[in-house]
């Protein structure tokens, strides 16, 4: 497939593709703070010992949705936001950590076993929520069985590991985890990556089977679907992401709750961006310590397109395999900024000199570039849609509170990407709105 | 530190909260934005954002129009020179341009921004610089004898009428600077029609120098019964070169072809105008002038036998297409729409022009009727193509 809309961000601060191995953190975390559609009923309290995969944390109305512990030790603080709603539940570590037992699969047991449970192992193991469903990527329901699985082994939000880092030496691990898809699917899963980093390593070659070219989001298995889709019984796909398919092979394989991750660290402010490995749910500071540039800088959890913003005593969250480091940039612009050439300025437009030049990275920052103002028609989200929805339109019959016009639209469509607020010289929160339409509904939903 | 940005930060406390102008906070931020781009990040997913502003994807169409204010101070001065039978030095004739344009579009620009100031204040947003734009366009669609006062009353309808009571700029459905220049067409006729408010005259001088011909192009040739009207034009001292580069007694800046190929070019290589439009509007103009010259007769108005290409150089027809069909807020949204909008606009200004003799050009009118045909047009499109849709609503 190949993605001609979209855009690739010029970001510059892009990782290396080294790994580096951190040391053990004192203190792992179950974050709760940026799951969506997750209601969590807490399953501990302070002070309460919990091994390795014990349950911490499930969602109210959906009890396959269980969150479990990353590490084994003691329940330090359970850290509650706004509402009281929960954060994170933090467990500082023993030095010897104690693991649950999960049932393990051998290779003759899973030749004969049955559907039903297989999925009950991977609840009962606690990683059941990540396998996603389209259009809403809440956590995948059982009860059905899925058109079609997605797994996407590239993520070309900015910036995520690169599958030729975590997959280096996990081809077994890999190609049993797609065996427990297909069981799941009953048919084999559409693995997906970019063509180039396909092509690197030599045990990946054959397992990707739908190679993607082209811009950001075109890894996204919405987009994927979109691009692919013959009729509407495929909307509600099934997705997951190659690294979390590996841990749902560990669980099954070896009978322990996986604990291991690899993360990059990248961004303009990041002064040594790179891949690491660390725990789930490490310490935010375990990888920024040392490595972040002076000044302000804002911390995005999960890629600088799709991720949200985490305090820097935060923990990475069970689906964040990348931290971006922006530089906060509330600085006024230059004076008369608006009538410079801007060879320097990174623009998905034209409107600068720097269209023009062939340099492909920027420091970004958070500054929002400009006044909000309404829409001009400029057609620029219309151009990056990846699934050809009109952005502007859209959003306007949101505004106007016509939801059926909206879903006519394509709004349970849109993958969330972002580049529509990206490009908007109006400045307006698109996605935001889209987003949000997309949550109300899911809740009247169910 | 830059003096300005001291000078902002002084009197700053004055306008915030509790200070003594603390209702005019939203003027001394509006005026501020123009000088420094404000200091405001994001607060939602993405948090990075593009570098594009609509201040500046506004310039960059005021940067297309400043070579029209040049040409049009020299045209001016130069048709003024020849009226009034004076030698053509180039400065004398500049001082006359200058004289007459830069007042205008001074009033222009304090009447508009009056008006955008007075409805940003009370609606507490920020001033749209698409009001810039339509300033800087209003001018130059005028005749260069307009009286001030009249300028100031046409550009006050275009902004209020045109564009503030449907909520400012984005939310208008009509293009506010013809907005302004119809409603001064249709007021006062007798100040921007006929053949002697084209050209300044000296002082002193009530009518022009038996040589010199005041009546446009277009008059011209609609006043043409028989014979060709290339003829008629060239016995006016219309030649094909003079007729390009708009060196004809026509409003301030709008009738230099060559600028508006130009200007159309850089608008579409910056990303501003939409090619689309641009090429709706010409296929429209050629396909109108080819129709009529098939079903020209010998008896028929010679209009009707003119090359379709010359329907194109005159009048307004090339500034209308890169600069007033283009405005991406009263055109349509869609790309099939937009094709369909410019070549609609390109083949009424052509019968308008040949039809119609109260209407010596008809693109400005034209431009306002297929505003209103926008929205239905982008409507239909959008039907079809979200019918091609594979529904996902659960």
């Amino acid at each position: 497939m190949h993605l001609a809309k979209g855009y690739n961000l010029k970001l510059s601060g892009r990782p290396l593709p080294e790994l580096e191995e951190l040391p053990t953190p004192r203190q792992v975390a179950a974050v709760a703070a940026r799951l969506r559609f997750v209601k969590p009923r807490l399953a501990v309290n302070v002070g309460n010992r919990v091994k390795v995969g014990s349950l911490l944390f499930s969602d109210k109305s959906r009890p396959e949705v269980q969150f479990r512990s990353p590490g084994g030790g003691t329940v330090s603080a359970v850290n509650f936001g706004p509402r009281r709603r929960l954060q994170e539940v933090v467990i500082t570590l023993d030095a010897e950590e104690e693991p649950e037992e999960f049932p393990r699969i051998s290779k003759a047991e899973f030749a004969s076993i049955d559907r039903r449970r297989l999925i009950d192992l991977i609840i009962g193991g606690g990683l059941w929520p990540l396998i996603r469903e389209l259009p809403f990527r809440e956590a995948a329901r059982p009860e059905t069985t899925p058109p079609e699985i997605f797994v996407y082994l590239d993520n070309l939000d900015p910036f995520h590991p690169l599958p030729q880092v975590y997959l280096d030496g996990q081809g077994d691990l890999l190609a049993f985890g797609l065996r427990v898809l297909e069981r799941l699917a009953e048919k084999p899963p559409v693995v997906t990556a970019c063509r180039e980093n396909a092509e690197r390593l030599a045990n990946l070659k054959d397992r990707v089977n739908r190679p993607f070219t082209g811009n950001y989001p075109a890894h996204d298995p919405g987009v994927m679907l979109y691009r692919t889709k013959t009729s509407a019984a495929e909307n509600h796909a099934w997705f997951i992401e190659g690294q979390d398919l590996l841990l749902i092979a560990e669980l099954l394989k070896s009978g322990r709750f996986p604990t291991g991750r690899v993360v990059t660290l990248g961004g303009p402010a990041a002064t040594r961006p790179g891949h690491f490995r660390t725990r789930i749910g490490a310490p935010l500071a375990a990888l920024t310590d040392g490595r972040t540039a002076v000044g302000e800088v804002r911390l995005v959890a999960g890629g600088v397109l799709t991720g949200n913003p985490a305090p820097r005593d935060s923990h990475l969250g069970l689906f964040e395999k990348a931290l971006v480091l922006l530089p906060e940039g509330n600085t006024s612009g230059d004076f008369l900024g608006w009538t410079l050439p801007g060879a320097q300025t990174p623009s998905y437009s034209r409107a600068f000199l720097s269209s023009f030049r062939r340099r492909r990275e920027f420091p970004l920052d958070c500054n929002r570039h400009g006044g909000l103002r309404a829409c001009i028609q400029c057609n620029f989200c219309t151009q990056v849609c990846p699934v050809d929805i009109l952005p502007q339109l859209t959003y306007k019959a949101i505004l106007a509170g016509e939801v059926e016009e909206s879903l006519d639209h394509g709004l349970l469509d849109c993958v969330e990407c972002g580049l529509c607020s990206l490009v908007c010289p109006s400045k307006i929160e698109l996605l935001k709105t889209l987003g949000q339409a997309r949550e109300q509904f899911y809740e009247e939903m169910i | 530190m830059n003096p300005v940005k001291r000078l902002f930060d002084s009197q700053r406390h004055r306008f915030a909260k509790g200070g003594r102008f603390e209702k005019y906070f939203f003027l001394f931020e509006n005026i501020e934005s123009v000088f420094f781009a404000p200091a405001v990040v994001t607060a939602a997913v993405p948090h990075v954002r593009d570098s594009l502003d609509v201040k500046r994807f506004m310039f960059l169409v005021i940067v297309a129009l400043l070579p029209h204010y040049a040409f049009g101070i020299f045209n001016v001065g130069y048709q003024s020179h020849r009226a009034s039978g004076l030698p053509l030095d180039f400065w004398p004739m500049v001082w006359v341009g200058l004289k007459t344009v830069v007042p205008m579009v001074a009033v222009t620009y304090a009447v508009g921004y009056f008006w955008e100031a007075l409805f940003a204040t009370v609606r507490k947003h920020e001033i749209s610089e698409g009001l810039f734009v339509t300033c800087a366009l209003f001018p130059l669609t005028l005749p260069p004898t307009q009286p001030f006062w009249q300028v100031a009353l046409g550009i006050s309808f275009g902004i209020v009428i045109g564009k503030e009571i449907f909520g400012g700029t984005g939310r208008n459905f009509l293009n506010p600077a013809l907005t302004g220049r119809a409603f001064l067409y249709f007021a006062y006729p007798a100040q921007t029609s006929g053949d002697a408010v084209w050209t300044v005259l000296a002082a002193g001088r009530v009518a022009p120098v038996d040589a010199f011909t005041g009546a446009t192009p277009l008059a011209v040739a609609q006043a043409v019964e028989s014979g060709s009207i290339v003829q008629a034009w060239s016995e006016a001292g219309y030649s094909l070169p003079t007729l390009f580069f708009g060196l004809y007694p026509d409003s301030i800046g709008a009738s230099c072809t060559l600028l508006c190929i130009l200007g159309a070019l850089f608008l579409i290589t910056v990303g501003v105008a939409d090619y689309r439009i641009i090429c709706g509007d010409i296929l429209g103009f050629l396909a109108a002038g080819t129709l009529l010259n098939l079903v020209a007769s010998p008896a028929a108005s010679p209009y009707l036998g003119l090359n379709p290409f010359y329907h194109l150089m005159v009048g307004g027809a090339a500034f209308g297409i890169a600069y007033m069909t283009t405005d991406p807020v009263s055109a349509p949204a869609l790309t099939g729409a937009r094709w369909v909008y410019g070549f609609m606009i390109g083949m009424l200004t052509v019968v308008i022009r040949v039809f119609n003799p109260a209407f010596p050009e008809g693109i400005g009118i034209v431009i306002l009727f297929m505003n209103c045909f926008a929205p239905l047009l982008d409507e239909i499109q959008l039907k079809a193509r979200l019918r091609k849709r594979i529904p996902n609503v659960r």
